[in-house]
């Protein structure tokens, strides 16, 4: 069943199905069931949930970036009309970098500690913007490795950085957190992806060092019409620069809507129970918190894998798995109690 | 007021970061540079500031786990910076701390009745026959069971570890509490029973709290008063409210804004404050904010602030601070 | 609460983390080659306990000669043939490994009982007494340890107990630096904070925080040290440093095997064959508690 909202637009990436299970001594775990979910051009899509519900699963395995799960993945994943799930390592390594772009939490451990934060640009350029280099040896007369170094520091500069010549012979660990995401998030986007996708991508850094990093993803994602997939417990995040926001528990999609619609008419029981244990500035009630804890993801409860912990739970949803509802136009709900006809107890 | 359970004053606390060759000093990292404050009994002060602000140290200078260089630290009226470790002793149960990392924080090779039981130790006044009781009294304090008594640390979730933690925190009986970034490890609904918990610990037991965070959000939530923290120093302290409501000093206003709200219909908050957390090697002179400070002058370059009192327990270190909220310039 | 609900609490939760123990055991017994290393080790260790009842020919274990049946091969009197004074192999094997066994346990406990606490001490307080233990550490590291050892006994003198302590000397070195490395990782822990703010003084730390911590890879470290252990010993008798004939030992067995290389190649080849066996199955043990004892 699609989730397709915006009749008029294509997606560029349809998540159909996804499954991907860890089978371990006990017996396999079931991380993820069932994912489905669209991303469409130049939007930002947040996927939030708290720990172990597998988001991070849900990105890493969109591109295969988790070599024991590879072969346990099933469903389909649909981007540029080829199902990702099919192609091949080589293919697949095409894609990876150059159409989708991934950056992480930690970015100064991502980068070669090695090399000097130019030579690992310059050597991405060449990779992805030959032309752009001869273009501008011709125009300006200068020599391949002058006219990179330019196109580095053009880039560079688009994402804020300053001093770019000393940055450029910088190694990894001599500049800060918010510069290592930014200069992440400048190779990133040198191919021009389709899609980006932050994978906590700020949840290491400072808040005011984040709020610098989230305006320069939503620039940049309406500048360059990158869609972006944003990975992150931070409600807060989700609700300044996100688009949509898909709600995550234990391995499966609970909810999805426009950021408006999940904020102010949550649906299901999890999200409510979520957005009131939030601290709000200005708010002082007590926090609301639901009971109970996540479910082992190798013994999960049967039927619906919250119904433990819902205040409304009733006899179904622990004998059947809820299926996707469209309550309304776009937003989407994964639980009995927005079943059309309701079995009687 | 005069019931003032901590006294802080002109704290200073460096930690040593090049040594020349005879084992002299040439670098200090000033992560504590010169903090006065009082904090009340009874009540929940909150310590907010970004990374490498100082924060940690400093509530972990009140314990006297970190060495004080200088200033004077009064407990009870009592000085004890410069006690020696058996004259400290007696000391030592009317104050605890909880961690960031519960995991971290418990021995995975001791079970949690031996973990509480080496709290209950330093009690003079508790003999062993009464540790049993003791312990099942403090799992109930936290909302853990009498059978998790006999259970290994990884055998719980983070938020459970937390609860042991905090149980062990108050084995000694403490009079103050300090938490150390207690809830940045846990998840948003973990965090809100562990708040919850804490808040209802606090008025029962009559503590007086120190909370470590460098999350403003959650400290509306169970401060009476918040102190900012930038850069080895306290550059503002005010009631709860009024300092998210009315923050007097631009940085509080910077970090105020840049916390993302959960709330889509409010976006256009978020003001970005430029520049870099400066080094605590070699912090800016004058007034350590004014490098990245839209309304800095001549004088913020050269003199450093001196604390100016807005009312009782409430002050700012901004030579600019009345003219900026008269105008307006330090709210929405 | 009750002291009769707080001990039924107490062991049931004891009952639960055998139920845990136990379940690493099976997980280990499923292993082949744990089960087949332990087996080996329990074969080997017992015969060397009770070699004068194991031994075919106890005697000539011990250094009786035998001339009438020398330099036989592989025999159904003799299963490992004979030497070339004509003592059965087989006997000479298994007293040669109580040598072994019990040298290479000395030798590896030594070090330990030496290494360990210098290592805690050095990893925990450093300052300069720390940074004296390190420094010595690498001195006595920079040399092979076998050549210390033969230093040692030349000047000494030869013989079996005196090749055993001249080895524990370069031998402590190593668990020292590998401590210090783990004390200095564990330092940082939080529950040692913890306790330094609950009053408690350095050695209590040490032993009730810290030793326990590293004590899982300091023991896997042993076990897998045995092995060398044993082979050093060899070399020493062999070079005539250890033990002295008529005793079995391995190495001296290889050593005066040699010359008959060529054409009875038996005399030197099982005692070299016994080691090769009981060092593979110390290593392989080791290796496979090595993934029980990892943490949780």
């Amino acid at each position: 069943m699609h989730m397709s909202h915006k009749t008029h637009q294509t997606p560029i990436l349809s998540v159909e199905d996804l499954s991907v299970s860890f089978g371990g001594s006990r017996g396999s775990a079931k991380i993820l069931e069932g994912i489905e979910f669209e991303l469409y051009p130049g939007e930002v899509l947040a996927l939030v949930g708290e720990t172990g519900c597998g988001k991070s699963v849900t990105a890493k395995s969109l591109l295969d970036l988790i070599p024991q799960l590879s072969r346990n993945r099933s469903g389909r994943v649909a981007f540029n009309g080829r199902d990702l799930l099919d192609l091949s390592s080589r293919e697949l390594g095409k894609v990876r970098g150059h159409s989708i772009a991934m950056i992480f939490q930690n970015p100064q451990s991502s980068i070669n500690p090695v090399f000097t934060l130019g030579e690992q640009m310059c050597r991405l350029i060449r990779m992805y913007l030959p032309d752009e280099i001869k273009t501008l040896c011709k125009q300006k007369m200068v020599k391949e490795k002058a006219a990179t170094k330019q196109i580095a520091q053009e880039k560079l500069a688009e994402v804020g950085l300053t001093e770019t010549d000393r940055l450029l012979k910088s190694y990894a660990h001599e500049i800060s957190g918010g510069m290592a995401q930014r200069y992440k998030i400048a190779l990133a986007l040198l191919s021009s992806p389709e899609i980006l996708i932050a994978d906590e991508a700020t949840s290491a850094l400072d808040v005011t060092v984040q709020a610098h990093i989230l305006r320069l993803l939503k620039e940049m994602s309406q500048k360059k019409g990158t869609a972006i997939l944003f990975i992150t417990h931070d409600l807060g995040i989700a609700a300044q620069i996100c688009d949509r926001v898909a709600v995550m528990y234990s391995g499966r999609i609970v909810e999805i809507g426009s950021t408006l619609d999940i904020f102010q008419k949550p649906l299901h029981p999890y999200t409510r129970g979520l957005l009131e244990a939030v601290p709000k500035l200005g708010r002082k009630e007590p926090l609301r918190f639901v009971s109970g804890m996540i479910p082992d993801l190798a013994n999960p409860p049967d039927g619906c894998r919250f119904h433990p912990r819902c205040d409304h739970t009733r006899a179904v949803c622990s004998k059947q798995r809820p299926i996707i509802i469209e309550k309304e136009d776009g937003h989407f709900v994964t639980c009995h109690l927005y079943s059309a006809t309701l079995p009687d107890e | 007021m005069s019931d003032v359970l901590i006294d802080l004053s002109h704290i200073k606390t460096y930690f040593p970061q090049k040594k020349t060759l005879m084992g002299k000093v040439s670098t200090w990292v000033r992560a504590v540079d010169d903090v006065t404050l009082k904090i009340l009994r009874g009540e929940c002060l909150g310590l907010v500031g970004e990374s490498g602000c100082g924060k940690s140290t400093l509530g972990r200078t009140i314990l006297r786990l970190a060495p004080v260089l200088s200033g004077t630290i009064r407990f009870n009226g009592v000085e004890i910076q410069h006690l020696d470790e058996k004259a400290f002793q007696p000391y030592r149960p009317k104050m605890q701390m909880v961690f960031q990392d519960p995991r971290a924080s418990l021995n995975p090779k001791m079970k949690v009745m031996q973990i509480l039981s080496e709290a209950l130790a330093i009690c003079a006044h508790v003999e062993k026959i009464q540790y049993a009781q003791r312990a099942t009294e403090l799992m109930d304090m936290v909302d853990l069971r009498p059978e998790h008594l006999f259970r290994y640390p990884h055998e719980f979730s983070g938020g459970q570890q937390q609860r042991i933690c905090i149980a062990r925190a108050l084995a000694t009986q403490p009079e103050f509490l300090v938490f150390d970034e207690a809830t940045s490890a846990l998840d948003v609904s973990v965090q809100a029973q562990i708040l919850n918990l804490m808040a209802d610990l606090q008025k029962r037991l009559n503590l007086t709290f120190l909370f470590i965070s460098h999350d403003l959000s959650i400290m509306e939530h169970i401060c009476h008063r918040v102190a900012v923290m930038y850069a080895g120093q306290v550059m503002e302290i005010q009631d709860a409210d009024a300092l998210f409501a009315s923050p007097r000093h631009p940085y509080t206003k910077a970090l105020r804004d840049a916390v993302p709200i959960a709330d889509p219909t409010q976006t256009d908050g978020m003001t970005i404050l430029e520049g870099e957390v400066p080094s605590l090697l070699d912090p800016p002179q004058g007034c350590r904010f004014h490098p990245r400070c839209k309304h800095a002058t001549g004088r913020c370059k050269q003199e450093s602030p001196k604390a100016d009192v807005i009312k009782l327990g409430n002050w700012v270190r901004c030579h600019h601070h009345l003219r900026l909220w008269k105008r307006g310039l330090l709210s929405d | 609460m009750q002291t009769n609900d707080f001990k039924k609490l107490a062991r049931e939760a004891l009952a639960d983390h055998r139920k845990a123990r136990a379940y690493k055991l099976r997980l280990f017994l499923k292993k082949k080659l744990a089960v087949l290393s332990s087996l080996a080790l329990l074969i080997i260790m017992l015969s060397a306990i009770f070699a004068p009842w194991v031994a075919p020919y106890p005697d000539q274990g011990r250094g009786d000669i035998n001339l009438e049946e020398r330099l036989q091969p592989f025999s159904k009197k003799h299963f490992l043939g004979t030497d070339i004074y004509g003592r059965d192999l087989l006997s000479r094997v298994i007293f040669g490994a109580r040598v072994s066994v019990f040298g290479g346990f000395f030798i590896v406990i030594m070090a330990a009982l030496i290494g360990v606490p210098l290592g805690l001490w050095a990893g925990y307080r450093e300052g300069v007494s720390g940074a004296v233990i390190m420094r010595t550490v690498e001195l006595v590291l920079s040399f092979p340890s076998v050549l210390v050892a033969l230093g040692i006994s030349i000047v000494v003198g030869a013989g079996s107990m005196t090749a055993l302590i001249a080895l524990v000397i370069p031998w402590w070195p190593w668990y020292t630096r590998v401590v210090q490395g783990e004390v200095l990782s564990l330092k940082n822990m939080l529950y040692i904070e913890a306790a330094q703010m609950l009053g408690y003084g350095h050695f209590y730390i040490l032993f009730r925080h810290v030793l326990p911590n590293i004590l899982a890879p300091v023991i896997v470290l042993m076990l897998l040290d045995v092995g060398p252990a044993i082979i050093s010993i060899g070399v020493l008798s062999a070079l005539g440093l250890g033990t002295q004939p008529p005793n079995a030992d391995w190495g001296l067995m290889v050593w005066s095997g040699a010359q008959n290389l060529l054409g009875e190649w038996w005399i030197a080849i099982v005692p070299g064959f016994a080691m090769f066996l009981l060092v593979t199955a110390f290593n392989l043990f080791g290796d496979a508690l090595k993934d029980i004892l990892d943490p949780n």
